[in-house]
Formats: structure tokens, sequence, C-alpha cells
């Protein structure tokens, strides 16, 4: 049994210059791959911004797209919202084409089924922070009184309860950006798109956001588009990923499989930074091979990752001397301690 | 000034006036109020009559080129001191439409010519003839106009008489237009406290006449075979060596006026003003500092027998 | 990419000079552009524009009837409310604004208004100005709005924005009489269509410059286009959007004095025209500061309106308005609502008798200043070298043998220059020798058709050069050609000598800031004050004629030039400096090695805008007596000749048009140099 994923792209295309459509058809007739539409493209003074990329989301899945700047990632999530008009290809939400709905279907859409986050939060600056987080309910034409009614929930949701009559310039950046997240649950959301929305923030502030991110996606169980040129972003709370490098899908795949199995140099580069422990699981490491082993010694699960792996068996040996230069011993590390100071990071 | 000039002339027109209708007295009948203050005189003159008659008289400014249009559609009544010398094309224009009509002169003398204020005498001997400037050209003469004399012309949009003039006589001076009443005034006052040399193209009756002691310079006086045979006058080879014809000065307006107040538009057709009358005005507002409407009053209060007779005609 | 196309445009440039100077005897044509050849552009221009003004005529008389409504009513009330009531208002507004400095600003503004005489005047301007503002704004925001939503018709918007500027108000009065009849409508009108186009532009930029995810965030929360426009866009640009509510008041203030030409009003415009016929300085300066006064508060206020700052305390501001109510009732009580007259009159007179006795004292210094800068200046540029330098003059005689020589200097001089890669240095170099030359008046026309479309080539491309040839041909062949001559002379000296003292003001007031302190209110002064005002004293001191002329263009087109070059030699990034001075650099190296080429767009920006302005004041010199295209103006006005008057006005667009997209060009290469 299959279901019908909730998002699908299906060959997306997205060319700009001075004639796309034009550019782009006698470019499909005169090549086939992409590589050489593109460079038809490019001879002919087109930018081809996104070459042919193809993916299924299913509901409920987390989906990352990563690359770096100029790569075609914020170009594509524009192409799912029909924010861009794609030069070609198809984008079908719950089997919908929107890229043939019409402009009343459209609005439709946007108000009650897809959300959508900024990187520079794209804040109404003349209106307060309630009347912003509302403004999709407005223009749906709901009551004043109830549509703040219905944002309140929102609002907590986020912490930003009593800030409601700020305005945006009033506000620092991750309560901007918590206001920009809860605008765009205002409709009730079931499509989720976010573009970039952690980066332009403090490593303090992002890492707090991306954690409240977790909880809120756990609790409304929406599906998601989310964009970032930061791997361990991406690493950390991908369902999927897909890494992206001029305008192409280059490999799509769980955290796991994009740290250990790279498929070229560009995604190894990627990964190279990552501490690996953190994100690989025991799972991905694991032999096949069943030997005799007591059964009361404590075992690892799959779903740990290779740095609790290694703490829990560092934990199981003896303590090992620690030497000055000179070779004279001057204590000992039990690796108990060792584990424990891995572990606590996590905790 | 009991029995001025105007008395006369009204009491001539008058004659063969007959009564009319006062036509529609609720109506505000609009004069123009145009940019010099002799202007400003005979219209408030006109105006007061008017409401002596029992009109209601409002005062427009309105700028002396372009009040035609205005006439025309009737957003003026009428304007009371036309200068034939200085008026636009487009009051030939409107008085062929038939949407004007020339309500007769004003009575008022005119004269213009080639003029310099009194201190220039000395500085060229044998003015006021006419043939000295052949000699003290080189007096006027100045950066632009090197080595003519320079000679301060009407403004272009009025005409180039002063041009045409030095041509006729075959005088050494470059015509430089002024541009403006206001320049042609500006280089008056200048050259009057700086005791330095000027000759300009100017007319009366103005306030600077008397205020700068301009002097007219004497020229032969002319006649039509002047400006179309050159053989006439000193120079036998051109036209235009003799003095300005002479100006009309007169009336206008819109020509629903008749129908609309008949009274009226008898009135003002039969108003004169003469010099005598509007100079003394003039120099109250402009000198002394009086406010048109005061100084008008007076004259009212005070010359009764001179524009009296015309409303009475009109109305009975 | 420049080099090629310069030599060949230097090349050709020299090669056409060459031949009209060689065949200035044989071929007299290529001097004096034929009458023959002319067609009677100026007379077809006038037919088909009556034919459309007559279709059009009823719905403007309808709209200017509908329109005397607003203006009467507000008349009525500015004038029946006691003068106290509106000054309490001015300055309860001033202190809720910006507290004391404002509230005092509006307090002082609007007494010196009182005292000068001219309250009731000054009313019925207000009234003018109340109307053609909001008027102004509509439809330039309307404009702004469509070349944002429509990208086909931006440029052509833009054109018509730039053709509403340039083209002289006078040039287009006669038509606006004959559509709306007369009366203040027209005035009105004419200070709107003038208003329209910095609402217009501040509008487009202000839509522009929205961040783009804050349009897609109204996008994506599904507002309709008019919901995105209405709700998001235009109140996100708010804060452009009031400058440009900003400009066009004081755009609208300019014109008072315009829409008094037309008279049916009473305003302060008019009595500024009355005081100036009779040359009484003292009066018309009174009378032109009332304007000018208007402007600052009008401009102060709604500036700190613009800014999204703290409001005051606005229980202060109902005392002062209260205040001002009771004064006023009590006046209207005791029947004594006639504002004072003539307080300030004694004053005005005190000036212009001070002018006398400076006219007076100083008439020999003034007529050294006047000859000097005639004989060695103004003269050689507009007759040029050879018929200027004569024995009575510079002491000797210009011979046909020493232009040649000239000429040739000059040629290998632009041939070097173009070897060490500046071919644009080069060709200005050539054209600058042949203009020195001949005079402007004296130009052959194939040399200057050639040279303007070479320029054009190198600073943009060919679109320009053919764009600005076929402009000026369409001057030459509607036998306007001599007066654009003129005025382009004028304009050309003006902007030059501008370019020269302006730019050594705003050096030096860069570096001073006490120069800038007193520098400043001068250049306030000096732009909305209504410029009749000044010509009677420059008249007084130098004459009718062109030298007057040019001092009064002169004061109006500085005042860009010396404003865009202070600011862009102020707002070099300290960092810049700090590097400079951290490598040794003296303060005179690092004003010319740093402060002056990162200043160098935005003074190219000024001498644009100077540019501009000096085309803008020929029609006002032409009231001292000059022969350009500014005489024509006031000539077909005088006529009520519609052809005339737009033609002319139209040449004179087309000559600063030209101007502004050489400018603009060059700049905008410096820009892209400087990465900006």
């Amino acid at each position: 049994m299959t279901t019908t994923p909730a998002i699908t792209a299906e060959d997306l295309w997205q060319v700009f210059g001075p004639d796309p459509l034009t550019a782009f058809r006698r470019a499909q007739s005169d090549a086939s791959s992409p590589e050489d539409i593109a460079r038809v493209l490019d001879a002919s003074g087109h930018i081809p911004a996104v070459r042919g990329v193809s993916f299924d989301v299913a509901p409920g899945e987390l989906f990352v797209i990563m690359g770096l700047s100029g790569s075609g990632k914020s170009t594509v999530v524009r192409g799912l919202s029909r924010l861009l008009q794609p030069t070609s290809g198809a984008v079908r939400l719950y089997g919908e084409d929107i890229l043939a709905a019409s402009k009343s279907r459209m609005n439709a859409l946007r108000r009650n089924k897809i959300g959508m986050v900024f990187q520079h939060f794209g804040l109404f600056p003349h209106m307060t922070v309630i009347d912003n987080v509302a403004y999709p309910l407005k223009v749906a034409r709901v009551s004043q009184k109830e549509r703040y009614a219905r944002v309140r929930p929102v609002l907590e949701m986020l912490g930003l309860q009593g800030r409601d009559t700020a305005y945006p310039r009033e506000l620092s950046g991750g309560q901007r950006q918590r206001v920009g997240i809860a605008r765009s649950l205002a409709g009730d959301c079931s499509i989720w798109f976010l573009d970039e929305p952690f980066s332009a923030l403090d490593p303090l502030i992002r890492r707090q956001l991306q954690d409240e991110f977790l909880t809120i996606r756990k609790r409304l169980n929406t599906t998601i588009v989310f964009i970032t040129h930061d791997i361990t972003e991406a690493l950390k709370l991908a369902d999927r990923i897909a890494i992206m490098r001029d305008g192409q899908i280059v490999q799509i795949g769980t955290p796991a499989e994009i740290v250990l199995n790279p498929v070229d140099d560009y995604v190894r580069d990627f990964a190279r930074d990552v501490a690996r422990g953190r994100h690989a699981r025991v799972g991905s490491i694991m032999r096949n091979d069943l030997r005799d082993i007591p059964g009361d010694t404590p075992g690892l699960n799959p779903d740990m990752t290779l740095e609790d792996a290694l703490a829990f068996c560092v934990e199981r040996y003896d303590p090992v001397p620690v030497r000055d230069p000179a070779g004279q011993v001057l204590g000992h590390v039990y690796p108990h301690d060792l584990a424990k100071a891995l572990q606590a990071e996590k905790a | 000034m009991t029995l001025s000039r105007l008395c006369l002339a009204t009491l001539l027109a008058t004659g063969s006036a007959h009564a009319a209708e006062l036509g529609a007295v609720d109506e505000p009948i609009k004069l123009a109020i145009n940019e010099w203050t002799g202007q400003h005189v005979t219209t408030h003159v006109a105006g007061e009559m008017l409401e002596a008659a029992g009109y209601t008289v409002e005062y427009v400014t309105a700028g002396m080129m372009n009040q035609f249009q205005a006439l025309a559609d009737g957003d003026i009544t009428a304007t009371l001191e036309i200068w034939s010398s200085n008026v636009s094309d487009e009051y030939a224009k409107k008085i062929d439409d038939g949407t004007v009509v020339e309500l007769g002169d004003l009575g008022l003398d005119a004269k213009e010519g080639l003029a310099y204020p009194a201190h220039v005498a000395e500085l060229c001997p044998g003015l006021p003839d006419w043939q000295a400037l052949k000699d003290c050209a080189g007096v006027f003469a100045t950066a632009e106009t090197l080595p003519m004399g320079r000679l301060v012309d009407y403004p272009a949009d009025w005409g180039t008489p002063g041009a045409e003039r030095m041509a006729g006589f075959g005088l050494p001076f470059k015509a430089v237009p002024a541009g403006s009443e206001g320049a042609l005034i500006a280089e008056l006052r200048a050259a009057t406290e700086k005791k330095s040399p000027l000759f300009i193209v100017f007319w009366q009756p103005h306030w600077a006449m008397s205020a700068y002691d301009v002097q007219f310079v004497d020229v032969p006086v002319g006649n039509d075979d002047c400006f179309t045979d050159a053989a006439w006058g000193p120079n036998p080879d051109a036209t235009m060596d003799c003095g300005f014809s002479p100006s009309r000065i007169f009336k206008a307006s819109w020509s629903g006026m008749a129908d609309k107040w008949p009274a009226a538009f008898e009135i003002l057709s039969n108003y004169t003003l003469a010099v005598e009358d509007q100079q003394p005005m003039m120099g109250a507002v402009d000198v002394d500092g009086g406010s048109v409407e005061d100084v008008v009053a007076d004259w009212m209060a005070a010359n009764e027998a001179a524009w009296k007779p015309v409303v009475d005609a009109a109305l009975n | 990419m420049t080099r090629r196309p310069g030599v060949l445009a230097a090349g050709l440039t020299a090669l056409v000079g060459a031949l009209c100077l060689l065949l200035q005897d044989t071929a007299p044509f290529l001097f004096a552009f034929p009458k023959t050849w002319t067609i009677p552009t100026t007379d077809w221009v006038g037919s088909v524009l009556e034919t459309i003004l007559g279709a059009i005529k009823p719905a403007m008389r309808w709209f200017s009837w509908l329109i005397a409504y607003p203006m009467d009513g507000l008349n009525a009330v500015l004038n029946g409310l006691p003068w106290p009531v509106l000054i309490g208002a001015v300055t309860a507004l001033g202190w809720h604004l910006g507290g004391l400095r404002l509230a005092l600003l509006g307090l002082a503004g609007f007494g010196f208004v009182l005292l000068s005489g001219y309250w009731s005047e000054s009313m019925n301007t207000l009234a003018l100005v109340a109307v053609s503002v909001p008027l102004a704004m509509i439809f330039g925001g309307t404009i702004g709005i469509l070349a944002n939503e429509a990208p086909r018709l931006r440029n052509p918007l833009l054109g018509v924005l730039d053709a509403m500027q340039t083209i002289p108000t006078f040039a287009y009065l006669t038509p606006l009489l004959l559509l709306f009849g007369f009366g203040p409508v027209v005035g009105l009108v004419a200070s709107a269509i003038y208003a329209a186009p910095p609402m217009a532009r501040n509008m487009l930029l202000g839509l522009e410059r929205i961040d783009s995810e804050v349009k897609e965030a109204a996008i994506m929360s599904g507002a309709t286009r008019a919901q995105q426009l209405f709700q998001v866009e235009i109140p996100t640009a708010r804060h452009q959007i009031m400058v440009g509510v900003n400009q066009c008041l004081m755009a609208a203030l300019s014109m008072v004095i315009i829409a008094a030409v037309i008279g049916g009003f009473d305003d302060i415009g008019w009595e500024v025209l009355l005081t100036m016929r009779k040359a009484q300085f003292g009066q018309a300066l009174l009378a032109g500061l009332v304007i000018v006064l208007f402007a600052i508060v009008i401009d102060r206020l709604s500036a700190a309106m613009a800014r999204d700052r703290k409001r005051f305390n606005s229980r202060i501001s109902f005392v002062i308005f209260g205040i001002g109510l009771v004064a006023g009732a009590a006046l209207y009580l005791t029947a004594n609502t006639t504002p004072p007259t003539g307080l300030l009159g004694p004053v005005a007179e005190m000036v212009d008798e001070w002018l006398s006795r400076f006219t007076v004292v100083n008439a020999t210094l003034m007529d050294d200043i006047k000859n000097t800068s005639m004989f060695y200046g103004l003269l050689p540029l507009r007759i040029g070298l050879d018929d200027a330098v004569l024995p009575f003059t510079w002491g000797f005689q210009w011979t046909k043998a020493m232009s040649l020589v000239l000429f040739g200097i000059s040629a290998l001089t632009c041939t070097a220059l173009i070897w060490l890669g500046k071919p644009v240095v080069g060709l200005l170099f050539l054209i600058g020798m042949g203009l020195l030359e001949t005079g402007i008046t004296n130009l052959p026309w194939p040399f200057f058709l050639t040279a303007i479309g070479s320029l054009a080539w190198v600073a943009s491309g060919r679109k320009l050069a053919i764009l600005s040839v076929c402009l000026l041909v369409t001057i030459l062949v509607s036998g306007l050609w001599e007066r654009a001559l003129l005025s382009l002379y004028l304009s050309g000296a003006a902007v030059l000598t501008c370019t020269a003292f302006g730019g050594v003001l705003g050096v030096v007031s860069a570096n001073s800031t006490v120069v800038w302190r007193l520098l400043r209110p001068v250049c306030d002064l000096l732009q909305t004050i209504p410029l009749f005002v000044f010509l009677i004293p420059v008249l007084m001191f130098f004459q009718i004629g062109e030298f007057s002329a040019f001092l009064a263009i002169c004061a109006y087109a500085i005042v860009p030039m010396i404003r865009y070059t202070r600011h862009g030699i102020v707002t070099t990034p300290p960092e810049m400096i700090e590097a400079a001075t951290a490598n040794g650099a003296t303060t005179w190296q690092i004003l010319r090695d740093i402060r002056l080429p990162y200043a160098a767009p935005s003074i190219l920006l000024g001498l644009n805008q100077t540019i501009l302005y000096a085309f803008a004041m020929l029609v006002i010199a032409a009231l001292v007596g000059t022969t350009g295209l500014g005489q024509s103006i006031y000539l077909a006005l005088g006529q009520a000749d519609v052809g005339l008057g737009v033609s002319a006005g139209a040449a004179m667009a087309i000559l600063a048009f030209i101007a502004d997209r050489l400018v603009q060009s060059f700049a905008e290469d410096r820009r892209k140099a400087l990465g900006l």
C-alpha cells in the first residue's frame, strides 16, 4: 500500500533571464541531460537556478534541503510555495497540482494549508505582534475578535504572551522569529515551509529555537520542508536530507547515510567537520554476527549515537594512568569519569 | 478738478444714452485687477460707480496678458484699462470670436517714447533732441553692446519698438529687451541713484515718470506715412524714423454682459477717466502709501459731479 | 569596453570639427541652419494641441468647478478663523511632533507671517497649497503604484515624470488656462503637476525597496494583490512615502509664485509680483520670506511626522491650542478679528534704503566685476575666442591661423589622452576646445550633433546616442535651434561656474562645521524663496542683460552642488580614512586620494541636479531680458500661443534630458567602479 506523498516535486526547473520559457523549451529540444540543458541555457544568457529537481515528502516527514548559498535551495522552496512560478515541472500537494491552481485557490491554500517562515522574518513593521500573527486570518476576512481569540494559543505556544501589542522593531531577533513562526502557524497549516529560519540568529538563541521547533513539530505533526546551509542543523532536525549543488540534488538520505556514505567529495566535505559520533547510530555500524556473549551483559541499542555507545563501552574499562613529560605518573583517569563527561553534554 | 475732462466727456456721451434694465443685481460683476496701480485706480472708480447704481462688485486679480480667456468665458466681466501698445494677439482672436466686446476708449491720454532720467542730460549734452544721441552712444555703451550704445527696450512680449526706432533713426544703439516691467523700474532706480547713464523706452501715465524724473526724447511727431514710407522723416532710407503712434487705452467686456447687466454695461461703456484724475490718485497710493480703496473713496466723494451723471443716465 | 567606441567617437568628432572649420567660408549652412530647411512644427504642435484641448475641455471645466468647492471652503475657514487660533494650532502641532523646538519654530514662523501684514494673502496661499498637495499626492501616488504594478509601464512613466519636472511650468500655463478656465484652479493644477513627480518617485522607490520577504510573507498569508498593496506594502513603505509628501509640499510651495502670474487669487505670490513690478526690494523680500517661512515650518513639521519618534505630551499641545482658542474668541468677541497690518513695513523700507546706498557706493566695483566676467568669461563662451578677442578688450586680434593652431593642438592632446587610455577625457577636451574657439552660439550644428552623439555613445551606448541625436534634430528642424543654443550657453556658463564654486564651497563646508553652519541657512533660503525677489538687487547692481541672468541662475543652481559635494565627502566611511591615516597620508592627500574619489558619484549627482536647476531657472532669467528659449516661453504666454510655448518648453526639456542622462551614465559607471 502506498500513501499519497504530502509534497511531490517532479523535474522542477527554475530559469531566470530575459525569456526563460522559450529559452528552456529550445534548450530542452537541443539537449537531454540536465547538465547539457543547463549549458545551453547558460550560453543564451539565462540562469538555470534549479535544474530538474524531483523528490517526495511523506506526510508528517521533516525534509531538510541543504546546500551552500547559490545552490538553488531557496529557489526550490519558492517554487514549492509558488512564490515563483517554476519554468517547468510539477508540484503536487496531497496530489493536487498547485502550479495549475487558480489565484483564488492558491490564496485559499495559503490561508489554510501552507505556512512559511523566512530567514529575515518578513514581519510587517507597521503591525503589532498580534496583528502580524493574525494577518492570514485577516485576509480571510475573519472578524478581529475571532482572529485574536484564535491566535492567542499560538502566541502562548511560542512564549509571546504579554508582547502582543509590541511592534517588531521593539523585539529581539529571536522574538521576531517567534512571531514569524507564530504567523505561519496561524492558519493551522498542514504543510510548513521554513527558509533558513534560524540562520540570522545568535548560536545560543538558534539552539533554543531549534529545540522548541522540534517540540512544536511533535505536537502539530505537520509536513515540513526546512531549508538550511548548516549541516549540524540539518543533521539535528531532519528525517531526511537532500543536499543541493548548482541547482541539482546531489544526494537524498537520512542523516546517517549522509554522514557515513557520502556519494561524492562535495557531500563528504560537508560531513567532514561533523562529529560523526554524535549523528551516526549504532545500527549503522553493527555487524550481524551473533556471537555467544554472557546474557547478563547490558548491551547497546541500535538507535544510540556512536558517541553514547563509546561512552557506554568505555565505562567498562580499567583506569588509565596519566603521566608528565618525564614519564612520572601523575594520577589516573577512570573511563567511567570520561564517559560521564561525554554524556553530560547531552543531558 | 471739479469740471475735469471726465465730466465733459461723460456728459457728451450720456446725451445719447437711454435708460436700461439693471439685470442680475444679485450676481456680482467681476472686474479684473491687473498688475499696475493706475489700473487699480481706474477699476475701483468704475467699481464704485457700479455699486452706486446698486450692483455688487467683485475685484478679481488677473494677469494682464492672461485675462482674455477669462473674459471670453465670463469668469471676468470686464477689464477697464487695455493698452493698445501692449495687448496680446489673443484679444484680437476673442474679438473675432465674438466672445469679448470692446467698450470704447477710457479717455486716458497715454504717451510712449524714448526716454531717460533727467540726470542723463548732463552726460549727453544736447538732450532732449534726438540728434544728440548720435554722438553720445559711447556714453551708454556696456560690455554686451560694445561698441554700440545700450537702449533698454520693452519686454520682448510687448513688442520691440525701441529696436525699430534705432534702425529707423540710424542710431548706433543696440536694443536690449527688458524682460519685465520690474526690470525696467530697477534700471531706472539704479541709474537715478548712481547717476549713471540710461536710455530706455518708457510710457506715461506711470508713477515712475515723476519718481525718477523721466524725460522723453524729442523726436519728429509721426503720422501713418512714417510707418510705411521710407522717404518720410529725417532718415530717407528707413521707416519708423518718428515718435510712437499714440496708444489707445480702452475697455472691454464679456460679450454676455450687455444682456445680463444692461445698465452696468452702459455705465462701463460710457465711463472715462482722465490722466489728471488718475495720476494724483496713483501718487497717493504709490508714493504716499494710501490704500487704493481709501484714495478712490475720497476722490469719489469729492468729485461726485464727475461720475454721478454717467450712473444716472444709465438708470433713468 | 569603452575604449574602442571612445577612440572612434573622438576621431569622428575631430574630423567633423575640422571639416566645419575648413568649410566655414564655402558652406555657411553648416553654421546657421537654413530657415528653409525648417518645418513649422510649432504651428503643428499648436493646432494638434488645440484640437485635443478643445475635446477634453468640458470634462476639465467640470473638474475645475468641482475643485473650486474645497478650495473656497478652506479659504473661508482659514480667513474666517481669528489668527490666534491658527497660530495656536500650529504651535500645538509643533509641540506634539517635536517638543519645544518645533513649537517655537511654528510660533515664530506664523508670528512672522502675522507681523508681515500679509496674513489674509498668506491664508489664501495656504488654502491653495492645502488643496493642491493632496491632489498632487493622489496623482503622484497613483503614478508610482502604476509603475510598480506594471513593469512595462515603468520606464515610460519615469519619462513622463522627467518631462513634468523639466518642462517649465510657464510653457503649459496657456493650455491649462484654456482647459480649466481662469482662476486659482489653473495655479492649483500647475502646482499639482509640478509637485506630483517627487511623490511618484518616492512611492515607487518605497515600494521597490520593501524587503522581498515582507512581500512574500503577505503572499504566503494568502492576501490578494489589493490586500498586499494596501495592507502591507504601502504601510511598510510609509517612511519613503512621507519623504515624498515632504518634497511634494516644498514643490507646491515653490510654485505659488507661478500660480500668481495667472492671478484670480489674492495670494502672497501676487504680492511678490506687485512689489517686484515696482522694484521695491524690501517689500518683495518681506513677501518672499513669508513663503520661505511657510516652507520651513511645513518642511520641519512634515519631516518630524515622517520619523517614527515618540510623540510629545499631548496635554501640553491641548493647553497651547486652548490658549489660541481663548485668545481667538476674545478677539472675536471684541470684534477685533482683522490681523494687524504692516508692522514690519519700516524694516522693509530700511532694507530697501540699504540696497540703494549699497548700489551707489559700490557702483564702480560692480561695473568692474561685470565687465571682467563678460569680456574674459561669458563673451568667449557665447561667441567664441575668434569673435570675442578684440584689440579693444584683449589687446590683440584673433586670426584664422590661431584657430587652426588651437584646433590642431587640441586634436593632438585628444589623441595623446586616448593613447593613455582616457578616451572620455580626450573627447571632452576636444569638444571643450571647439566650444571655446567658436563659442556655443556659433557652433556648427554638424559638430554639435556629432559631439553629443559621441559623448552619449561613450557614456551609455548606442541607444542613448541615437535618442539624443534624434531629439536634437527635432529642435534643429523646428527652427528653435538658435534660441536653444543661447539657452545652452547661458545655463552652460552657469553650470560651469556653479560646479567650480559650489564644489569648492562643498569641500570647505565638509571640512569646517563653522562654514557649513553659515552656509546652510543660505542654501535653504535660496531654494525656497521665490527667486523673483533677488532679481531686483541683481538688476540694480548689474543692469538688465546676460550677466544678471547668469548670476540669477547661479544663485539657484549652486545649491545642489554644495550640498551633494559636502554630503559625498562627509559620508566617506571612517575606516577608509583611518586606513589612509595609518598609512601616513596628510589631510590634503586623504582629501585628494580617498574622500574626493569616494564622493565622486555623489558629486556627479549634484552636478546633475545643478544642470536641471539651471535649466529650470532659464525662464525666470528671461525676466531680466535674456533671449533664449525662456523668452520664447514668455512670448508664447503673452500671446496665448500654445504651439510655441509647448515646443519651446519641450526643447528646453530635451536639452535638460540629454545633459541629465549623460551625467547619470558617468555617475553610474563611477558607482559601479566603487561597488556601491
